[in-house]
């Protein structure tokens, strides 16, 4: 086989190159169409219900976090007081035991 | 929806059991830290906001009195040993009986005079608004359940009858 002994750098034959080829006409609209594709593509998709909307909300970690934090915070609260009025109860209970005889009450 | 109900309801499980933990642990260690029972005068000092000097006068009070609360208890036991010698195995309230039964209920009195004269006593070792306090809840702690007992075997609620 022969062997051409052509340049590639030459530039009347890359202007001939570029010039014997044929680009499809681009549809109408085309470049505003990609773009809304990518759009969609990169927007979550929409819950299908309300309760696929909540099980969305609480799979966020950041929501998560502060539900936990939130609900501790509730449970220990609570639990203080209940504690608190279990403790002087149980202190006024003492004393009472120490003057008042329990046949007298 | 499912895979969202399961995510719910173990969210909600997890969230009960979170708050119901910490609600258990936090009263346990608060009841823990904030009990004190060496101390029998110890609620007397926080639910009264009674100083050192105060609570040494009402600690010397209540020593004082705690002898005499000792006492009157012994006589009390003893006078029900009495009583339920005289009344025996017998079906019937004998003459015998009515006498201890009354000598019990006039000891019981005596004791109960003593334990309010106490109290007051001790209300007057705190500042007045402290005292009056003091006074009416360890009335009602020591003669309210009796109260209403009456009230509940009288009938008597409190409300007026129209005729």
């Amino acid at each position: 086989m022969k062997k051409e002994n052509f340049n590639p750098a030459d530039e009347k034959l890359g202007a001939l190159l570029r010039e014997s080829r044929t680009f499809p006409a681009l549809p109408p609209r085309f470049q505003q169409n990609v773009w809304r594709r990518i759009e969609d593509a990169e927007a979550p998709a929409l819950p299908s219900s309300w309760l696929d909307a909540l099980a969305n909300l609480i799979l966020r970690p950041r929501f998560a976090v502060a539900s936990v934090a939130a609900l501790m915070l509730i449970g220990v609260f609570a639990g203080m007081q209940e504690g608190r009025q279990a403790a002087r109860h149980e202190a006024q209970m003492n004393y009472l035991a120490s003057v008042a005889p329990h046949s007298l009450r | 929806m499912n895979r969202s109900l399961a995510i719910l309801l173990g969210a909600l499980a997890l969230g009960a059991a979170i708050v119901a933990g910490s609600y258990f642990a936090s009263q346990r260690a608060t009841e823990i830290c904030c009990a004190n029972p060496a101390d029998d005068l110890s609620w007397l000092r926080a639910e009264f906001h009674l100083d050192a000097l105060e609570m040494a006068r009402i600690r010397e009070l209540h020593e004082g009195y705690l002898p005499k609360c000792a006492e009157m208890c012994a006589k009390i036991a003893a006078k029900k040993g009495e009583l339920e010698a005289a009344l025996g195995s017998g079906t019937n309230i004998n003459p015998e009986a009515q006498v201890k039964l009354n000598e019990l209920a006039a000891l019981r009195a005596q004791c109960q005079a003593q334990m309010l004269q106490h109290f007051a006593t001790v209300s007057q070792a705190m500042p007045p608004e402290q005292g009056r306090r003091y006074l009416a809840e360890m009335q009602k702690l020591t003669l309210g359940t009796h109260e209403s007992m009456e009230q509940s075997m009288s009938g008597d609620t409190g409300h007026e009858h129209h005729h």
